[in-house]
């Protein structure tokens, strides 16, 4: 690792040193020696050198010793004051931004030095986290989850009812159409048929307006409830301190069915291929890393099922906690325009209320005005860097790079290998979805290399990880969420190879970042990987990473 | 027990702050990634840690939290001038001006600017004895470059360095503002630093500025009552212009003109307090202190959750888009007491606390258990604390007592000076370092620039700017004195644990390193170093081979030689193979026991590794020592050392050693290279055969014919004769039922077992015979029968007649 040098101009000074001969008194020796200023190394050093260099007698190591250290204390001395001194010149002829100056320094106290920060105290969002985490760590917990869980389920049936709705809707618009539409030439008319055509659009949006506003005017209420209950509880708690089942429990309001959840295995967990690994990294000091291979639909880990009550649990333990988990999700929409799999992110987490953060769609619509600004600043520049190789190469044929370079995308919007970040607190096992921009495309057709935006965003993602508190990361193995025909177990083994090698990289780079360990990486393959091409990329694991084993106890020999 | 929390009980305190991360992607100049802005800080501030002055906090500890959070640790004292609410008289201005003057004349000697000198870091006790606090904050973040905050207080920053310069004379004005609010008053007072700075910087067009300070505070009368002596300091020290303000040797002159009563000297306190303020931080640690829990209560460091501050993109380039701002900088101190530490030693008698060298010292129990354990006991550590530095202070004439001692444990606080006791190092270190160029260019430097980036970096002092750049020195200072010798990859693993023991002391780590190879690594880095290093790996066979006799005939089965493992192992000492936290367990015991233990630690390693070996082919093997599994040290260096122990000293004996030459024929176990690489098992001396028979530690198999044996003997010794040996089968059995059942008992005894013959030849080829088949311990009569009779004839008798033999 390496260090930005900044260092102020540094000056050379030279240091003169005459000594008698022996021979003639009148004779001397003269020496000069450029000496850097301010010296960073010791004047004693320096001196051995200038005597082994110029063969200075050593008699005259002492004095040499303490001419040199004189000399160089007297130089550093002019050196700070010279400047200063200048500087102080200057602002008394009135050469310096004075009031640049002062507001450069007003600045800098008051955004980082507590003493002269605006008062800030901490944030609704701070205190709501800290009440929610005390709560799901006490005995409000099972409450909480039913609580919840019942809000989640409101918010299901209406959704259901919603589509009833609108099913019926269509149903019998379709009939009045195709009735219309029998009696075309005979009582009807084309125009007619088109001002049908309208009406039923009209109903059709109102219906879906009205079921929107509904719905979004249940997930408030739903959301104001849910905090004026959590701090009412947390006050209860923390003056009674002992606590079973809250007496102010909104459950009262909901109707008796909802007791306690019958355990129903999931359906999609049951068959899944999976093998785990805990693994060392490291030459010298090994750190411990736990890794998963498994065949599955990421989206899995983002969509509840309403009847799995346990795994939510362990999300709402960790949601306030330095141990969050987090997926990343290969997408070829930016944020303005989501496609799938962003699209079944987004229903999955409008499903039940965000009780903590704001609505995903919220989220992505913040996200897509925040990054205009920068993505246009870089995007700018990197054509303007390309129009400069273009023309660089112009000379030579170089006609077909146009084509066969990535995608343009409209200039203000995030590029391949670029993320966003959304933050979830009612998905089934992560909080936190990176949403990875590839071009599907390009990754299909196999070759890529470890300098691939797709694999590079993969290790800004693991920083990120890293600097956030991010400790359970699934990531798509072979960078495809679906298996398709050119994914031959060659393809898939050579992919799995570049992914798991760059991952092992970037993982051993993450150490020295100081932040939180990744604790446990799950390799995530499509959900429809053959059990032969599993075995095979899950062999390819402890070729790459060093599987720990146990540390033996030698048996007592006789 | 409780204590009274009365000030003077508070003896340390710390702070915190938050470094600068490095914007988006960037590299260094050799393509390796930025080091983190806190490893930098680390580094620098180990200087800071060696600094003692009487008018400055020691330094005691700085530590890096999890997402480059720094804190420091240092000593307090009583109050800060901030706290004190009563009015300083002349006389007691005068003292505190003296001492700060000399605590800040001793950091500019250190070439050490302070710059963030200000009313709350400068503590003072109720004896009136005064201390600079965290004085290190301007020097350990690289002039403020690697924190994000501006350093200092808006009231206390010199003109110059408000715009932006400064230099030490910025402490000379720091310090004449203290002064001047000393006497008249707290300056500037509510207002803003905007405000504050633009009536620093209109000073510059006052002839006085200190009187023009006092003129707009309304104070001018005050100020005209200032000693005369003390008025001319102030201003002397408040001049605009840098090179005309005093230096902090003037001060100290101007001002010990001054008459004042002198502060009273304080008694040097006895007992616990009388100890090193380092070794009261270490116990206080290891009874459960805890600096951060402490910093939390007083909200210094707050834990906002993560999600709350998780970005919102990230482009390609590493660039992140929202997410965390940065924390802001609390300039509040959290102060500690020893309460805790007091009560946990409270039952120690007084007189423990001065160990007596030549009193006989109890055991204490704690001794029995692993070293781990021993080195997190708070008790344990105090006597050996106290003990070591006693023994340190009596140095080199103590030699044999450190040694002695060591062989039990070490203390981990003291092992950089232990370590260089058990080597020898004595003399003027210092100066010897000094005259070494360590900076003129030399051809060796490229590679050393490659290997050092990749030299133990998960630590966190060898990974800064700071650990590489004095491990190069280290490095080049050790070729340039040595040139008979060359860089070889992997002199880097070996100076990195005494550079990471004496990170502040580098003429300690090169007299540990200088002393170390000769007495390890006798010519290892010879530019031709291949009949040194394949002696060592023919001897290492032989160890293998006389102590894992069945893990030996398997590796030699599928040709797993040690030439494929085992050169960075001895290389190295281990310290390529192995964290810094074990090497250092590790050679605790190589420089207690001397060169020969390393052979048996590499057994050792194997041991541990043997059920997977025996069941794994060569492809097994190699990938197994590509990346060593985990090892337990403590075991390894236990067995081993027990292995040194049990075997004779002259089975280990390598001709390359710095060791004497062994002139007495008994001693000689001497031959010839190329015999020694066809040999599986080494040869024991007649000296060290002789003393085994007396011990009656041996069992002698005579394989000559039975004729020359009857005629005679060794005494004791039992004969199968080599002629009617089937070399073949691999079982005792085949030997005949006599012979194998003496070898079983020898086997269950521990004997070893000695093959003496009239000719090599087949004395090595039935030693080998007896490995295969499982035997330990087994090694050849060096010179044979012949050369026993030769020099001691009294063991040898005619056998008596076996009963039964017809």
């Amino acid at each position: 690792m390496t260090e930005v040098i900044q260092r102020a101009e540094n000056v050379v000074k030279t240091f003169l040193y005459e000594f008698p001969t022996c021979t003639t008194e009148e004779l001397t020796f003269k020496l000069e020696v450029p000496v850097d200023i301010p010296l960073a190394g010791s004047t004693r050093e320096l001196v051995q050198r200038v005597i082994t260099m110029f063969h200075v007698p050593v008699y005259l190591e002492d004095d040499l010793n303490e001419k040199l250290s004189k000399f160089v204390a007297q130089e550093t001395k002019t050196f700070h004051n010279s400047r200063d001194g200048k500087l102080i010149d200057q602002l008394k002829n009135s050469e310096i931004n004075v009031e640049g100056v002062i507001k450069n320094w007003e600045k800098l106290f008051k955004e980082n030095v507590m003493e002269f920060a605006e008062q800030k105290g901490t944030s609704d969002e701070e205190v709501f986290a800290a009440a929610y985490h005390k709560l799901v760590h006490s005995p409000a917990l099972e409450t909480i989850l039913q609580v919840e869980n019942s809000y989640a389920k409101t918010i299901l049936n209406t959704l259901e009812n919603r589509e009833d709705d609108i099913k019926k809707l269509t149903e019998k618009q379709t009939e009045e159409m195709e009735e219309k539409i029998k009696q075309l030439n005979i009582s009807t008319t084309e125009e007619e048929i088109n001002g049908l055509a309208a009406a039923h659009f009209e109903q059709q949006a109102l219906v879906a307006g009205r079921w929107g506003s509904q719905l979004d005017a249940l997930r408030q209420t739903q959301r104001a409830q849910h905090r004026a209950w959590l701090m009412n509880t947390l006050e209860e708690y923390q003056s009674t301190s002992a606590l079973n089942t809250p007496s102010n429990s909104p459950l009262a309001t909901f109707s008796p069915e909802l007791g306690p959840l019958p355990v129903v295995p999931g359906a999609a967990g049951a068959h899944r291929l999976e093998e785990s690994f805990t693994i060392h990294l490291g030459s010298q000091l090994k750190q411990t890393h736990n890794i998963r291979i498994v065949a599955m639909d990421l989206l899995d880990l983002c969509i509840v099922n309403p009847q799995e009550g346990s795994r939510r649990l362990q999300t709402s333990l960790s949601l306030y906690s330095s141990e969050l988990s987090g997926v990343v999700l290969l997408t070829e929409s930016p944020p303005r325009r989501p496609a799938p799999p962003t699209t079944t992110l987004v229903s999955a987490a409008t499903s039940s209320t965000e009780h903590h953060f704001a609505d995903v769609e919220l989220q992505l619509k913040e996200i897509s005005e925040k990054v205009r600004e920068p993505a246009d600043k870089r995007n700018n520049q990197r054509q303007r860097e390309q129009s400069e190789n273009m023309s660089n190469c112009s000379n030579s044929s170089n006609g077909n790079n146009s084509n066969s370079g990535p995608r343009m995308r409209p200039r203000r919007d995030l590029q391949t290998g670029d993320i966003f970040i959304t933050k979830h607190s009612n998905l089934d096992e992560v909080h936190v979805v990176f949403h990875l921009i590839v071009d599907d495309s390009e990754l299909r057709s196999g070759d890529i290399t470890s300098r691939h935006p797709a694999i590079l965003g993969l290790r800004n993602i693991l920083k990120a990880a890293c600097s956030n508190d991010i400790t359970s990361l699934s990531i798509p193995l072979l960078l495809r969420h679906e298996m398709s025909e050119e994914m031959t177990v060659a393809w898939c083994a050579r992919r799995a190879e570049l992914v798991l090698k760059c991952a092992k990289g970037f993982m051993l780079e993450a150490a020295g970042w100081g932040g939180a360990d990744l604790r446990t990486l799950h390799f995530v393959l499509p959900p429809a990987t053959r059990p032969p091409l599993f075995a095979t990329l899950a062999h390819l694991l402890p070729s790459i990473f060093r599987i720990s084993n146990p540390v033996k106890c030698s048996r007592p020999r006789d | 027990m409780m204590f009274q929390d009365n000030e003077e009980d508070y003896k340390f305190g710390a702070c915190t702050y938050f470094a600068k991360n490095h914007p988006g992607e960037t590299c260094g100049s050799n393509g390796l990634p930025l080091t983190p802005s806190s490893i930098t800080i680390l580094g620098r501030a180990q200087r800071l840690l060696t600094i003692e002055h009487p008018n400055l906090c020691t330094y005691l500890d700085v530590i890096r939290g999890k997402h480059e959070r720094i804190i420091v640790v240092a000593e307090v004292i009583g109050k800060s001038l901030k706290e004190c609410s009563q009015k300083f008289s002349n006389d007691e201005i005068t003292n505190i001006a003296k001492q700060l003057a000399n605590g800040l004349n001793f950091l500019h000697q250190q070439d050490i600017v302070h710059r963030t000198l200000s009313d709350d870091n400068i503590f003072i006790d109720s004896n009136g004895r005064v201390k600079l606090f965290n004085y290190g904050l301007y020097n350990m973040t690289g002039g403020g470059s690697e924190v994000s905050f501006p350093l200092g207080l808006p009231r206390y920053l010199s003109p110059e360095t408000i715009l932006n310069g400064g230099g030490p004379a910025a402490d000379v004005w720091s310090f004449g503002i203290i002064l001047l609010e000393l006497c008249i008053g707290k300056l500037w007072n509510n207002l803003k630093p905007g405000p504050i700075l633009r009536r620093i910087l209109t000073l510059v067009h006052a002839s006085n500025p200190a009187e023009r300070i006092a003129r707009e505070h309304d104070c001018l009368e005050q100020y005209k009552q200032i000693p005369e002596d003390l008025k001319i300091v102030i201003e002397k020290c408040l001049s605009i212009y840098p090179n005309e303000r005093a230096t902090f040797d003037d001060v100290i002159e101007m001002l010990s003109r001054v008459d004042t009563k002198l502060v009273a000297e304080v008694k040097a306190p006895r007992g616990l307090m009388g100890c090193k303020l380092q070794y009261l931080y270490y116990w206080w640690q290891l009874a459960g202190g805890d600096i951060q829990s402490e910093l939390k209560k007083n909200y210094l460091i707050k834990n906002s959750p993560p999600i709350l501050s998780m970005p919102i993109a990230i482009l390609l380039d590493g660039c992140t888009i929202g997410g965390k701002s940065g924390a802001l900088f609390d300039r509040r101190i959290a102060k500690y007491s020893l309460g805790l530490l007091k009560s946990r030693l409270s039952h120690i008698p007084p007189h423990d606390y001065y160990p007596l060298m030549h009193e006989r010292r109890k055991q204490y129990d704690a001794v029995t258990l692993p070293k781990i354990i021993r080195e997190r006991d708070t008790e344990y550590q105090f006597y050996r604390l106290l003990w070591f530095q006693r023994l340190l202070h009596g140095y080199p004439y103590t030699a044999p007592y450190i040694r002695a001692e060591a062989e039990v444990d070490i203390p981990p606080l003291l092992r950089g000076q232990v370590w260089a006791a058990l080597l020898g190092v004595v003399g003027d270190i210092e100066e010897q370092y000094e005259r070494i160029d360590k900076e003129t260019p030399t051809p060796t430097d490229r590679q050393i620039d490659v290997d050092i980036p990749r030299c133990h970096q998960y630590c966190w002092l060898l990974c800064g700017s700071a650990g590489h750049r004095t491990l190069k020195r280290l490095l080049k200072a050790w070729l340039l004195t040595n040139p008979q010798y060359v860089y070889w990859q992997g002199l880097d693993s070996l100076t990195a644990p005494f550079l990471y023991l004496n990170f502040c002391n580098e003429a300690r780590a090169f007299a540990c390193l200088s002393a170390f190879v000769p007495k390890f690594l006798h010519k290892f880095f010879l530019k031709d170093n291949s009949a040194v290093i394949k002696e060592y790996l023919a001897k290492f066979w032989q160890m293998t081979a006389f102590h894992e006799p069945e893990l030996a005939t398997h590796l030699h089965d599928i040709n797993f030689v040690p030439e494929l493992f085992a050169i960075p192992w001895f290389l190295t000492m281990f310290s390529h193979v192995f964290p810094l936290h074990k090497i250092v367990h590790l050679w605790d015991a190589l420089l207690v026991e001397g060169p020969a233990l390393p052979l048996f630690m590499g057994v050792g390693i194997l041991r541990q590794l043997r059920d997977t070996l025996l069941s794994s082919g060569f492809n097994e093997c190699i990938l197994l020592f590509s990346d060593l599994p985990e090892i337990d040290i403590g075991e390894c260096v236990k067995e081993s050392i027990d292995m040194c122990r049990s075997s004779p000293r002259s089975i280990s004996y390598r001709r390359f050693t710095n060791e004497a030459q062994v002139k007495d024929p008994m001693d000689i176990v001497e031959i010839p290279m190329e015999v020694l690489f066809t040999e599986l098992c080494p040869r024991i001396s007649l000296s060290d055969f002789f003393s085994l028979i007396c011990q009656d530690k041996c069992c002698v198999i005579d394989i000559r014919s039975n004729l020359l044996y009857e005629k005679s003997c060794i005494d004791g010794s039992i004969n199968v004769p080599y002629s009617g040996v089937h070399l073949g089968q691999h079982e005792l059995r085949a030997l005949g039922l006599h012979p194998q059942r003496v070898l079983q008992e020898a086997i269950k005894l521990k004997k070893i077992v000695v093959v003496a013959s009239a000719e090599d030849e087949t004395a090595q080829l039935f030693s080998d015979y007896l490995v295969k088949c499982g035997v330990p311990k087994v090694c050849i009569l060096h010179g044979g029968i012949s050369a026993l009779l030769a020099h001691v004839p009294s063991l040898f008798v005619v056998p008596p007649k076996r009963n039964g033999h017809k």
